[in-house]
């Protein structure tokens, strides 16, 4: 408490009065044609839509409508899991959206490789690129120097979940920062009734994309920098192992878990840990209050402290699909979901899950006075610090090139396949490996 | 004069026959013959979903999904799906019918009842069965462990053969109520004088039912097979909200490969060439019920 409070103070009113005044300034945007338009409905998509979240899209559509009369938007659900096949049903039959949010950035890389997303660069600029933190916009730089979209926050999804009472019951002094330290924690805070983990081990997006988490944290990688496939190495073997040891203190349902369902068992207290967004901690408030005081995370561990730290940050984006046949009226838009109001009120509807990309956002005022944000100020501070030095299957590394082929290797469960063969069926290791690393092969190739 | 009356009377009745039905030509092309051509066209490329472009391959999807192992497992876990989700439907179907044909009370209450899971949606019947599910918090743990039948929660969807099994129960609570509306039906049609012959002649409870019931009920039965056969075998929604598949591809039936490969790996090509071959497989149920149907209509 203290320390945010320290932060909100060290926040000059200088400082604030610039961001507001940077972002407000969004407002104007040169996107002036569309508002010659009259009768114009935006589809708007995203897959991130709480009741809260749906609550604050809400409020900036009625005041861009109000601000721009003859212009409706319309909110439409998507999922995590379903939006691949939405879109691709969409791009296929012309009946796209107007501007799509939250999707991870390799399925923008993508999408804008095949033709089908307006370039982003003029809405970057009208929202402000130097108001971006460092290198924010990179992962959206696509191969001809374009940007494909931008992002609407950061997510430090594998984050570690704990329970400061139960670690303190078990006898343990420190968050682990290995998988040994891990596995040692768990096993001590299992008992009877309470699991130690909730790690997804089901067919679906979610044990694809923490499972690459942990080849990163073992040294491995999925990929060359290159794009050459390389993922038969010792990282990739041991995240097996590790992997299969762990299968012990998770629930018996893991094995159909995605992110709801990971998400639920810790907030309810089915077990010690966690692994996940922020949106814990408004889940935690909202839905288990009791366990409000003793929740804290930290980075993920890793094989051993010689690897660095992987934080899985899926770039949640904002785009616009070239089909769109209100291209103006969504570039438009697409900035004015920067309007500070606004997006502090979307980013506040699930506080520490969404991080602001804007440094004048994240120096407002008005965004920290949060309860969740003052109440847990080193943990948001963390993940936004973890997300930001994030990555994905589109952006393993700072050196790795844009791998636009990542939203399909996710969509063939290729890696959560090869979880389940060694972990579920105890299925030969080299087997399986050589089977996923052609299966991916054919799909790069493809 | 008279022969050229007729003449023009009869190609009046003939514009008019056209025009009668060339509604429903039209709507049978837009929606039938269309799509189906267009499947089998689109099964000769190789196609990205989402920009329909590709390149001509012949007979390429097809000879490489025959040699695929995930088109033959596929297939099979589609033949076990249908025949076991079936066969509980109509032993479920049957007795629920012949319990609700007698005079109990609450009948027509029970009646109504009895269609609530054929009449509530997929997704609802799926979030419902999940939650009974669930490894943490579903009543089917709860009881079970409650009444000492296991120690520990079961996984009944992420592991085998729980998850077919969980799936071909769950596909078999929702639309064996189909069943027990056609069977009913049937029941009531069944002369009262066949059963008090047979009790004449000595025929217990269980004997009317084998030489009475039953010989009633074959040719519904059989008619019922085959539409449900044909509507399980492309079974899609159930199972992908159920299992998506897994685990691994343990529970993929046919609509969820065809799924995986047009929207997930944006190969429409053969996405079509795997729905193409389903449609064949079908056929064959199709074929058999239409000349059920014609031999009935003949009868």
């Amino acid at each position: 408490m203290t320390k945010t409070n320290d932060i909100a103070k060290g926040i000059s009113r200088r400082t604030a009065l610039k961001g507001l005044a940077v972002t407000t300034a969004m407002a104007a945007t040169p996107f002036t044609a569309a508002r010659a338009q009259s009768d114009v409905t935006l589809r708007w998509w995203s897959p991130q839509a709480a009741p809260a979240q749906v609550e604050a899209y809400q409020l900036q559509i009625s005041q861009f409508e109000a601000m721009n009369p003859g212009i409706k938007v319309q909110f439409e659900t998507t999922s995590d899991e379903g939006y691949a096949p939405q879109l691709a049903a969409a791009f296929s039959s012309g009946e796209v959206p107007d501007i799509v949010t939250h999707l991870p950035s390799f399925a923008v890389q993508s999408y804008y490789a095949n033709g089908l997303v307006e370039p982003f660069n003029d809405v970057i600029e009208a929202i402000g690129a130097d108001d971006y933190f460092p290198g924010a916009n990179d992962v959206f730089r696509a191969a001809d120097g374009n940007y494909c979209g931008t992002g609407i926050g950061n997510s430090a999804a594998n984050m570690l979940w704990l329970r400061k009472d139960l670690m303190q019951e078990a006898g343990i002094d420190g968050a682990p920062e290995t998988w040994d330290e891990l596995r040692a924690a768990v096993q001590a805070m299992q008992t009877g009734g309470l699991f130690g983990a909730p790690l997804p081990y089901g067919r679906n997006s979610m044990t694809s994309l923490i499972f690459i988490g942990f080849i990163h944290q073992a040294g491995g990688q999925v990929f060359t920098p290159d794009l050459e496939v390389a993922l038969d190495n010792d990282g990739t073997r041991n995240a097996l192992e590790f992997y299969r040891e762990m299968r012990e203190y998770c629930p018996p349902g893991a094995t159909n878990y995605s992110w709801g369902e990971s998400l639920t068992a810790f907030v309810s207290g089915a077990t010690a840990t966690g692994i996940y967004t922020g949106r814990v901690l408004a889940n935690v408030r909202d839905q288990n209050p009791s366990i409000a005081d003793h929740v804290t995370c930290v980075r993920y561990p890793r094989v051993s402290t010689d690897v660095a730290p992987w934080t899985f940050n899926d770039f949640p984006s904002v785009f616009i699909p070239a089909q769109s046949q209100n291209i103006d009226a969504a570039k438009q838009f697409a900035a004015f979901l920067f309007n500070p109001e606004g997006y502090i009120k979307q980013l506040h509807a699930a506080p520490g899950h969404v991080l602001p990309v804007l440094r004048s956002i994240n120096e407002n005022p008005m965004y920290q006075d949060n309860d969740i944000i003052l109440k847990y100020s080193a943990e948001v501070e963390l993940m936004a610090e973890s997300a930001a030095g994030g990555f994905n299957l589109g952006y393993e590394s700072a050196d790795h090139v844009s791998n636009e082929k990542a939203g399909e290797i996710i969509g063939s469960n290729v890696i959560s396949d090869l979880v389940q063969k060694v972990v579920i069926n105890g299925d030969n290791v080299d087997t399986a490996l050589s089977e996923a690393s052609q299966t991916i092969e054919s799909i790069m190739a493809g | 004069m008279p022969s050229q009356t007729r003449t023009l009377l009869e190609r009046r009745y003939a514009a008019l026959g056209v025009m009668l039905i060339a509604p429903t030509v039209v709507v049978f092309c837009s929606v039938i013959v269309y799509p189906l051509l267009s499947a089998i066209y689109l099964s000769f490329f190789s196609i990205f979903t989402p920009t329909l472009e590709g390149d001509f391959v012949g007979l390429g999807n097809y000879t490489e999904l025959l040699q695929t192992e995930v088109f033959w497992s596929s297939l099979g876990t589609t033949l076990i799906w249908t025949v076991g989700t079936l066969t509980l439907q109509i032993l479920f179907g049957v007795g629920m019918a012949l319990v609700l044909h007698q005079n109990i009370w609450f009948r027509s209450l029970a009646r109504s009842l009895i269609l609530f899971p054929y009449f509530i949606s997929t997704v609802v019947a799926v979030l419902v069965w999940k939650w009974l599910f669930n490894d943490l918090y579903g009543i089917m743990n709860h009881f079970l462990i409650s009444i000492g039948f296991i120690d520990f929660p079961m996984d009944y969807l992420g592991t085998m053969p729980n998850a077919l099994i969980s799936v071909i129960l769950v596909g078999a609570w929702k639309y064996f109520p189909f069943v027990v509306i056609a069977v009913l039906a049937r029941l009531q049609t069944i002369p009262d004088a066949l059963y008090e012959a047979a009790k004449i002649d000595g025929a217990g409870p269980i004997a009317r039912f084998f030489d009475v019931t039953l010989p009633q009920l074959r040719d519904v039965l059989v008619v019922i097979i085959l539409l449900r056969a044909i509507w399980d075998f492309k079974e899609f929604d159930l199972i992908f909200l159920l299992t998506g598949g897994g685990p691994l591809r343990d529970t993929q039936t046919l609509p969820l490969l065809v799924y995986q490969e047009a929207f997930a790996l944006n190969d429409m090509g053969k996405a079509s060439a795997y729905a193409v071959v389903m449609m064949a497989i079908m056929l064959v149920f199709m074929l058999i019920y239409i000349r059920r149907t014609r031999t009935e209509d003949g009868s």
